[in-house]
């Protein structure tokens, strides 16, 4: 799934999104009649995988296309642009649906009184009404949480303590002598996010020139700090593993587990306990899927929805490729039982229910595109 | 200058060989200053090889190259003192005219005017336009080409200029006008040039000896008349042109016999303890028909063709056993036999050669 | 020839005929998505769409701020990589053309084979090679207890990924180039009295200067927009423009942005390349003019 993880092949995906949509606003109605057996996913990575949608199609003897996304923002515009036609099923962060997709009539309303249910077998914090997945007037339902995580930074435990990179928090990163001792992961939205909270600024809010000035200062700061930069979540575990480097801003339980369930464990996301988001000093982000308002809707959006709620389908949504992640839906000792002691020490279970109430939820930065140009200048700017 | 005969360039046993082949086999030779020197031989004779090793670009297995006195087998190609016009030119195609002119006395660090002023000259020398200098060399007609490959040798100031078949690729006309003007080049320098060709009939217009090479050795040396009156032997004989040559043995004090028949025939000359070997006649000395009565050296075959060669006309004759003889008249000397009809042919003992191989 | 046809254009000038589809693709493949990035670069800052009042804000907004640093790294880092890549592949090009006869297939085999594994892959195992504690670092101190330690995520760690990866588009060229010098120019320049180096100066630098060129321009322009390089074995330690131009496009949702800086990077290799033509002229040199 995640966060604005960018490559080539990334890319390459996304033009092809693009030609499909190009190709299906070309021709408008041509598949009308047929759509009952049809099935469009537009999502982060993982839902995307065989495992997960070859039993659906199987079961179901339907057509399913699912293509993977590569940023949040990206994927509203898309809608926006008019790929409602396209897509039946949208799987984003979680402050979208809500905020935007919602209100603007890009998303529908999934039936309350099949799927609430549903949040009862959840984790307690997502017990019913979850406000995420509720409209603004917490009338409708729209979606159904299942992947999740907290998402601050990843430390080699041989190097920095549990417990020092919890109670410092992104101060590590500020300490002289981290100098040349930490990467940056370019998941730049996230970074943006996190440089925020290390110049004690929330960054989900109205910023003041001074509170932008703090998080241009740390943005040079960190930058120039960096032993290196890599958007590619392998290559910084392994500079981890290797001592290349001690810590990496920004990161959690979903660049953390590959390397943990490889047996490197020394590899954790660490969530700090205090910060200036009320307090709190972590984010985590909850992934909601919507079914999209499209014009022609499929029948099937909402047998998906169902579908990937079942124990050994969350699972393997967990588990998809790549990064593996908890899910809600753990709540449930049915789908609980499905992962063994080495899994669950991958996605950092142990910790987990911590590290959530350390956490605020990921939301929307309203001065986000300003932002990014200080951090890209920063960048650019790095002293090397 | 000095005197002709002195030895310029002297070549002792000179010897080169590809593993187990020998291009140039124990080539001895002298060169006098000053003189225009042919080496003929057909394609494989060694002619390229030899002149490789002359100018440096091959290393000779054994035997010496002596210029003036030193010897030049250890001096690499671009210390010797000579230089080449080669078969395709060579030419600079990124350099105009003028630059390649100019390249020799460029590599000899001459100032940028003087090196002008003398490619200017050597441009003047050569019946080229001035404006030339700043001509692309592939704007330039094959026969420009050639002048400006000859002025870039000559820029150089060789001590010797060699040839390698220069003229080789151009047509009939052209080459018969360069041949004489490079000899009126070799008279205006005064430089010593080697020249080799497949074309003896080249060599003759302008050397003042020839060397014939065969199989890697030199066969005989001689001025043009001596090659074209005296041939050593029937390979120099044919090289020279279509020749009759008679397969003969000896039948008596200045007589041989044909070994198909043909006759026995009177020679003015016959080498030492000759037995076997063959008998040489031009077609332009042969007689025929009624000019061959009364001759002592008479054939008989059967009118076969006859071929217009310009200024002279040439007819087949087949003798009995098939063989092809040539006979050369003037255009105004006719013959109007019929095809097929037997006539004489003949000649005069002092017209004919006898070589032993 | 004349037909006397004269209306039936097409069917005297058949090559035109044919040129029809390769200049529709082009038009469609190649001149359409550029006219698209041009046209977004003079859109308002952060919109998706071409029908709107253009401006030359984003130019402006690009030239203040600080993308010249992006722009320096790219050229100077894509000038190293040509130059070093010159120096290397010559030799090796130059014993390919005329040395190794039989064995230059296999060299280039060599060469060729590692083009069918994804360049990532490849970048990633000069990551495993060059990493603290990794393969070189961990023999060298294992054999002759030196470190090497501090080779990834530099600036050199660039120039040597960006050497490894294009080495193929300069060396064949530079084989081709080579290939072109007769040797009978190089046996009349020494004739005429040449050194080795005066010939290579004199004669085979400049004959094998279209392959050169072709060589060097082709791996300028590829080092120019890469991206890989500096990412993975550079660790971004220097940003390039290629990557500002790729942020532009995602993370910042700023197409207008990242068409200007497009527009720029085109631009400036669109005058590299015409200043190198026009310097050198290449039908002199292959002797067609």
């Amino acid at each position: 799934m995640f966060k604005n993880r960018i490559n080539r092949r990334n890319f390459l995906q996304q033009t092809g999104v693009w030609a499909a949509a190009a190709a299906a606003g070309t021709l408008p109605r041509l598949a009308h009649a047929a759509r009952d057996k049809e099935l469009n996913i537009y999502c982060w990575e993982g839902y995307n995988s065989d495992d997960v949608l070859d039993p659906f199609r199987r079961e179901f003897g339907a057509k399913v296309r699912a293509e993977g996304l590569t940023s949040d923002p990206d994927a509203v515009n898309r809608l926006r642009a008019g790929e409602t036609k396209v897509w039946d099923l949208i799987n984003l962060n979680n402050p979208w649906a809500r905020e935007m997709m919602y209100p603007e009539g890009l998303i529908k309303p999934i039936s309350r009184e099949r799927f609430e249910p549903m949040y009862k077998d959840m984790m307690s914090e997502f017990h019913p009404p979850y406000s995420w997945a509720m409209d603004k007037a917490g009338k409708d339902l729209l979606g159904m949480t299942q992947r999740f995580g907290p998402f601050n930074f990843v430390v080699n435990t041989n190097k920095i303590s549990r417990a020092m990179g919890e109670d410092q928090g992104f101060n590590v990163f500020l300490d002289p002598k981290m100098k040349g001792k930490y990467g940056i992961l370019t998941y730049d939205n996230w970074n943006i996010y996190h440089m925020c909270v290390t110049a004690g600024v929330d960054p989900f809010k109205k910023h003041s020139k001074a509170e932008v000035a703090a998080y241009a200062k740390v943005c040079k700061q960190i930058f120039n700090g960096a032993k290196l930069l890599t958007d590619d979540l392998v290559q910084m575990n392994l500079a981890l593993i290797n001592g290349e480097i001690d810590a990496y801003f920004t990161g959690g339980t979903y660049t953390a587990s590959p390397a943990r369930f490889d047996g490197a464990k020394q590899v954790r996301g660490i969530t700090p306990k205090s910060g200036p988001m009320n307090g709190k000093g972590g984010i985590v982000w909850i992934e909601l899927t919507s079914v999209v308002n499209n014009p022609d809707p499929s029948p099937l959006a909402e047998e998906f929805l169902a579908y990937v709620q079942r124990a050994d389908v969350s699972k393997k949504v967990a588990f998809a490729e790549g990064t593996y992640n908890p899910v809600t839906q753990m709540g449930s000792s049915k789908v609980l039982a499905q992962f063994n002691k080495e899994e669950l020490d991958a996605i950092q279970w142990d910790t987990l229910e911590e590290e959530m109430s350390n956490s605020t939820d990921y939301d929307i930065n309203p001065d986000y595109a300003e932002m990014y140009d200080i951090y890209s200048a920063a960048k650019r700017e790095r002293e090397s | 200058m000095k005197d002709k005969a002195e030895t310029f360039l002297e070549l002792k046993g000179l010897t080169k060989k590809f593993g187990e082949f020998t291009a140039v086999s124990e080539v001895d030779l002298q060169i006098a200053e000053g003189e225009f020197f042919t080496l003929v031989g057909p394609s494989g004779s060694g002619k390229t090889t030899m002149i490789r090793l002359l100018v440096g670009m091959d290393l000779p297995t054994s035997g010496d190259i002596i210029l003036k006195g030193t010897r030049l087998n250890d001096v690499p190609a671009n210390k010797r003192p000579t230089c080449m016009v080669f078969q395709n030119l060579a030419l600079f195609p990124h350099r105009n005219v003028g630059e390649n002119i100019e390249f020799p006395l460029k590599i000899a660090k001459v100032a940028p005017a003087v090196r002008r002023e003398r490619a200017m000259a050597l441009l003047e020398q050569l019946h080229l336009p001035l404006d030339f200098y700043d001509k692309g060399v592939n704007q330039c007609s094959g026969g420009e080409r050639q002048r400006v490959a000859l002025a870039r040798a000559l820029a150089f100031d060789p001590e010797i200029l060699f040839f390698d078949e220069p003229l080789s690729a151009l047509d009939f006309r052209l080459r018969k006008a360069l041949e004489k003007e490079l000899k009126d080049i070799h008279r205006e320098t005064g430089k010593t040039f080697v020249y080799i060709t497949h074309s003896l009939e080249e060599a003759m217009v302008m050397s003042d000896r020839i060397g014939i090479m065969k199989d890697g050795a030199l066969v005989q040396i001689g001025t043009p008349n001596e090659i074209y009156n005296k041939p050593i032997n029937k390979f120099v004989a044919q090289f020279m042109g279509e020749v009759n040559t008679l397969e003969v043995e000896a039948a008596g004090d200045m007589t041989v016999r044909d070994i198909k028949g043909e006759g026995t025939f009177e020679v003015k000359s016959m080498p030492d303890q000759f037995s076997r070997g063959y008998l040489i006649v031009r077609p332009e000395v042969m007689k025929l028909g009624p000019a061959a009565s009364g001759l002592p050296n008479i054939m008989h075959g059967k009118f076969f063709n006859d071929y217009a060669l310009g200024s002279r006309m040439q007819y087949q004759i087949r003798s009995p056993s098939g063989d092809q003889w040539l006979v050369e008249r003037l255009q105004d000397e006719v013959f109007d036999g019929t095809f097929g009809d037997t006539v004489a042919l003949g000649w005069r003992p002092e017209d004919s050669i006898l070589v032993s191989e | 020839m004349a037909t006397g046809n004269k209306s039936s254009i097409w069917r005297i000038n058949p090559g035109r005929l044919a040129a029809i589809p390769a200049s529709v693709f082009l038009l469609i493949g190649f001149a359409g998505p550029l006219a698209m990035v041009i046209g977004y670069s003079f859109m308002p800052a952060h919109t998706f769409s071409l029908l709107q009042v253009p401006s030359l804000e984003n130019y402006v907004s690009v030239v203040a701020d600080s993308y010249y640093i992006s722009f320096f790294w790219s050229l100077f880092l894509a000038s190293t990589a040509v130059v070093i890549l010159f120096l290397v592949c010559y030799p090796m090009a130059y014993g390919m053309a005329k040395i190794f006869g039989p064995w230059a297939n296999l060299v280039t085999a060599l060469i060729i084979l590692p083009l069918l594994i994804s360049e990532n892959i490849r970048l990633f195992g000069w990551v495993l090679i060059l990493l603290k504690n990794g393969i070189l670092d961990g023999s060298l101190k294992y054999l002759f207890d030196v470190s090497a330690s501090g080779l990834l995520y530099t600036v050199p760690s660039i120039v040597l990924g960006l050497v490894y990866v294009y080495l193929p588009f300069m060396l064949f060229p530079l084989v081709s180039g080579i290939s072109m010098v007769p040797e009978s120019l190089k046996d009349a320049a020494s004739d005429l009295g040449a050194s080795r180096w005066e010939i290579f100066w004199e004669v085979e630098l400049p004959l094998s200067m279209p392959g050169i060129m072709i060589g060097g321009i082709l791996t300028f322009i590829l080092s120019l927009g890469s991206l890989a390089e500096a990412k993975i074995l550079g660790g971004q330690a220097v940003v390039m423009i290629a990557d500002d131009i790729e942020s532009a496009f995602t993370f910042a949702q700023n197409w207008p942005k990242g068409s200007v800086l497009s527009v720029m990077l085109i631009g400036l290799s669109g005058v590299v390349v015409f200043l190198l033509f026009r310097r050198i002229d290449l039908d002199q040199i292959i002797g067609r003019r």
